[in-house]
């Protein structure tokens, strides 16, 4: 890796504008994300955060604006090629198939296959296994069944899941809305360890407590408007609350 | 009984041009057997002793059961019974010639010595009896038989209603509803079967020919019986004065009959045939309900029964043994029951006649 | 790390899934057990009997399979009723005209266009299966019917007959071949290849699946397809077997199929089934006919007993998975 690519963001949103049917969903957004470095998102119910993921997971295209990767512009028209680009998304709901076993859920929709074009199980199992060792992620075996693991564990996997695919970076939907205290400080500790790993993390969460253990730095969105963006070491919460409220004005 | 035969003669000249089996003019059976009265069918008390000491057994394998297949089975039943022979399984195929078929290979396992059965679709029925037939099992049927089996050597006897005396009595018990004129309505089964296609022949045939006051004015094909109320619905909106209507069977002559009712009409006449419960308390209560048709299907149980068994110790049988059949109305229909289905009338009717 | 706790509940896991597994192998061998003690005299338990259950159930078997695949992906198709029929009809009409391989093509290809029918219906009109195979249930039967204005069809071709129906080979019957290698490569797919791991994410997530790059409507045609052209084998099995056809064929197997595939461990919410579950649930209930029929019960109580084991063993596959 040279050094220019290392510091080269490895997201890098442009001046994005989206229209639904005529109506501004997101004006004017621009954002980086730096490899190692976890941004947060934050905003009230309906500022745009769920578009803009949409967005970067390839899901919607935007209307204007560009978004690097790495430096490169790239257009994405669907969740498959921003996978390709070795961007993952961990869903709010997880998608995870309930009934499948914690490896064919690692592997959904892109299972390895030998020679014979079956699946090969052990590869999974092995990679599974030391996935979820290398993340801590407390889980019985590879084999388990999701319906029977804990919220936290589920959101454990729908982590590795992400990691184990994501070169780039990683979208977090609400990470631990659905959790309990002990539960949510173990995903924590999950997200912070991927930082060692060397990916952007953009994560969207409602906790602020949560944002400031996590983030690096905030980006506040309002009304599909982008606020601003603080460094957390910078800031406080009573300035996020102000921008996501709008009762201070920048 | 002059009659009949005058009618019968004419009506095989009628289905000559669509039927090949009928076509002489004297046939009457499903591949064209001369027609023989079943009481004919008797047994010597020497071969009684004989069949019941050959410690035999017999398996039932019906094509669907209903009312009628009942009557026969307890006929079948009786007579094995009667005759010291064990009827050790019984099946239905709910009209499915495979199933027909996996349940005669079933019942071999028992090694009967006799099966009776009604074949679910003659023309493919081979495949189905080869394995008996191979086994040496003995084979009666009631109202069809296999094609390519022959009599006396592949199977015993074929028995069955004496279908063209339905469909005659049928008419003439319409001609007696509407005092021999008026407009009929005529509800045929449109299916290739041979049952229902000879007695809805007959009757139309007697009321053509016997009765030249009577016409028929209105015609309409049923093939599937849950349609019968939509074809009765438009056949009486098309032509509100008719004074009777035949439907092939008592089944969708109760949606005929709701129609009516529906209308209000209390004019038009049903004539059907076969016994069935709700029919008949609609006619003994003087309802639309004029006549039922009914074989005597017990009869027919106890007939190929009784053939079957014979056969066991070399007493042959007709080719195509027919039982009588006896139009049910109001004032009958006590003695009518227990002649056809060779039990008392159900409470509700009996309720009713009081 | 609590690996001795972990291990434990692990260990949970998979008595429980054991159990969940075999409830149709257990109950299979109760029923087997009961009927060759209590029938032990009565013809049960010869090879002969015991092969005809085998063949008698082949074509519900084959129709189970490709049911697993459809319940599973979370579909239903209750169209094989009729499919059956028509693929019987078309096989047997084109076999007398232009010859054997014709009248297979025929056959085969009859019950997949109504399988892609069906899919494409589901998959991209987006219509439920379940009414969507409802009407083409009553559709293709009212089909079946015209076709041969309801005459039944001899079927005279002793190739097709030997090879579909009655034929053995290597000492053994086609049918069983049919069979075996129906769910052999039936259960391969299902269980050893990504298109089967995507039907069952299919059944059990559609969006996690949709999200993860799995052609969700791709996977419902597929799995439609399937399901009509292995009806459609089930077709010629019974042309085969009966050397007829006719529009009744298969109208009674519908309830019989999906029972054998439920009982056999396939969830009708999808996500998790099996094909070597839903052979043995078919021969369940061949089995159950057959014992049944052997006791010498009236038909009417033939019907009630079955009715009840068949509850008693849905109830039970059923609630082992939902606990």
């Amino acid at each position: 890796m040279t050094p220019t690519e290392a510091n080269a963001p490895v997201l890098k949103l442009q001046d994005i504008h989206k229209m639904f049917s005529g109506i501004t969903a997101i004006e004017n957004f621009s954002l980086e994300v730096h490899p190692g470095e976890i941004v947060a998102l934050v905003g009230d119910n309906g500022a745009g955060k769920s578009t803009l993921i949409k967005i970067i997971s390839g899901v919607h295209s935007p209307t204007s604006g560009t978004i690097s990767i790495e430096g490169e512009t790239v257009t994405m028209s669907n969740a498959t090629m921003a996978r390709s680009h070795g961007i993952e998304v961990v869903y709010q709901d997880l998608a995870l198939a309930d009934q499948q076993s914690v490896y064919m859920n690692m592997f959904l929709g892109r299972e390895p296959v030998n020679g014979f074009g079956l699946l090969d199980r052990r590869r999974m199992i092995a990679e599974t296994d030391k996935l979820v060792k290398e993340l801590d992620v407390r889980i019985p075996s590879a084999h388990a069944t999701i319906r029977d693991l804990s919220g936290g564990q589920r959101q454990g996997v729908a982590i590795a899941r992400a990691t184990h695919w994501a070169s780039k970076l990683i979208l977090l939907d609400e990470p631990t809305a659905a959790l309990g205290v002990a539960e949510t400080a173990k995903v924590e500790e999950i997200v912070l360890s991927l930082k060692r790993r060397n990916i952007g993390v953009l994560i969207i969460s409602h906790s602020l407590d949560q944002v400031f253990r996590l983030s690096d730095r905030i980006c506040v969105l309002r009304r599909g408007k982008q606020i601003g963006v603080r460094e957390t070491a910078k800031t406080d919460k009573n300035e996020i609350i102000a921008m996501i409220t709008g009762l201070q004005q920048q | 009984m002059s009659m009949k035969f005058k009618s019968f003669a004419l009506f095989a000249g009628l289905v000559a041009a669509t039927s090949a089996f009928a076509a002489d003019g004297v046939t009457t059976g499903p591949h064209g057997e001369k027609p023989t009265p079943a009481a004919s069918m008797t047994l010597s008390q020497e071969q009684e002793q004989k069949i019941r000491d050959g410690k035999f057994t017999a398996a039932l394998v019906w094509h669907e059961m209903s009312e009628y297949t009942n009557a026969v089975n307890r006929g079948a039943q009786d007579e094995f019974k009667r005759l010291g022979i064990e009827v050790v399984a019984q099946t239905d195929a709910s009209f499915d010639g495979a199933r027909q078929k996996a349940d005669v290979e079933t019942v071999l396992a028992k090694k009967p010595s006799i099966i009776v059965s009604l074949p679910v679709d003659p023309a493919s029925a081979a495949s189905v009896y080869d394995p008996a037939r191979a086994a040496g099992v003995k084979l009666a049927f009631v109202d069809n038989s296999p094609a390519g089996y022959e009599h006396g050597k592949d199977y015993v006897t074929i028995v069955s209603d004496d279908l063209f005396q339905m469909g005659n009595k049928a008419g003439i018990a319409m001609a007696e509803a509407l005092g021999k004129k008026g407009k009929v309505g005529y509800i045929f089964h449109d299916a290739d079967f041979y049952v229902t296609n000879q007695r809805d022949g007959a009757f139309k045939s007697t009321i053509e020919k016997d009765y030249p006051d009577m016409k028929i004015v209105a015609e309409a094909g049923m093939a599937d019986p849950a349609r019968a109320e939509e074809i009765a619905q438009a056949m009486v909106t098309q032509n509100p004065d008719l004074d009777g209507i035949y439907v092939t069977w008592a089944e969708p002559a109760l949606s005929v009959l709701s129609t009516l009712r529906n209308a209000g009409n209390t004019h038009t006449r049903i004539v059907t045939l076969d016994l069935n419960e709700p029919a008949a308390l609609d006619m003994v209560k003087g309802g639309n309900i004029a006549a039922l048709v009914a074989d005597e299907a017990y009869d027919i149980g106890v007939t190929v029964a009784r053939a079957a068994a014979g056969s066991l110790v070399g007493r042959g049988a007709e080719p195509f043994l027919v039982v009588d059949s006896l139009a049910v109305t109001k004032e009958t229909v006590a003695e009518g029951w227990k002649k056809s289905l060779h039990k008392a009338m159900p409470e509700s009717i009996a309720e009713a006649t009081k | 790390m609590s690996s001795a706790n972990t291990s434990a509940v692990g260990q949970g896991l998979a008595n429980r899934f054991n159990l969940q597994q075999y409830v149709v192998y257990l109950g299979f061998l109760a029923i087997f057990l009961f009927f060759a003690v209590v029938l032990k005299d009565s013809g049960f338990l010869t090879v002969r009997n015991l092969s005809n259950i085998v063949l008698q159930t082949a074509p519900a078997t084959i129709m189970a399979i490709g049911l697993v695949f459809v319940m599973s992906a979370g579909e239903i198709d209750l169209s094989i009723g009729s499919t059956v029929a028509v693929a019987a009809l078309a096989a047997a009409v084109t076999l007398g005209q232009y010859g054997l391989v014709a009248g297979v093509l025929a056959g085969l290809g009859a019950g997949l266009l109504i399988g892609l029918i069906n899919g494409a219906l589901v998959a991209y009109v987006k219509l439920p299966s379940f009414l969507v195979t409802l009407a083409t249930l009553g559709l293709f039967a009212g089909v079946s019917r015209s076709m041969t204005d309801l005459r039944s069809i001899p079927v005279t071709d002793s190739v097709f007959t030997g090879f579909f129906g009655s034929g053995v080979f290597l000492g053994i019957p086609s049918l069983i071949w049919w069979t075996a290698i129906a769910v052999a490569i039936g259960h391969i797919i299902y269980r050893e290849t990504r298109f089967g791991a995507h039907v069952l994410a299919t059944g059990d997530n559609a969006r996690a699946a949709s999200v993860s790059g799995i052609s969700v409507p791709r996977i419902r045609l597929a799995v439609m397809a399937i399901s009509g052209t292995l009806a459609g084998l089930a077709g010629l099995l019974y042309a085969g077997r009966l050397q007829a056809a006719k529009y009744t064929l298969g109208e009674t197997d519908l309830m019989t199929v999906i029972a054998a595939v439920i009982v056999g461990g396939t969830l009708l919410n999808g996500g998790r089934g099996s094909i070597i579950g839903a052979l043995v649930g078919s021969l369940m209930m061949g089995m159950l006919n057959n014992g049944l029929i052997l006791m010498g019960l009236s038909v009417s109580d033939q019907m009630i007993v079955r009715g009840l084991i068949i509850l008693a063993a849905v109830a039970v596959s059923l609630r082992e998975k939902s606990r």
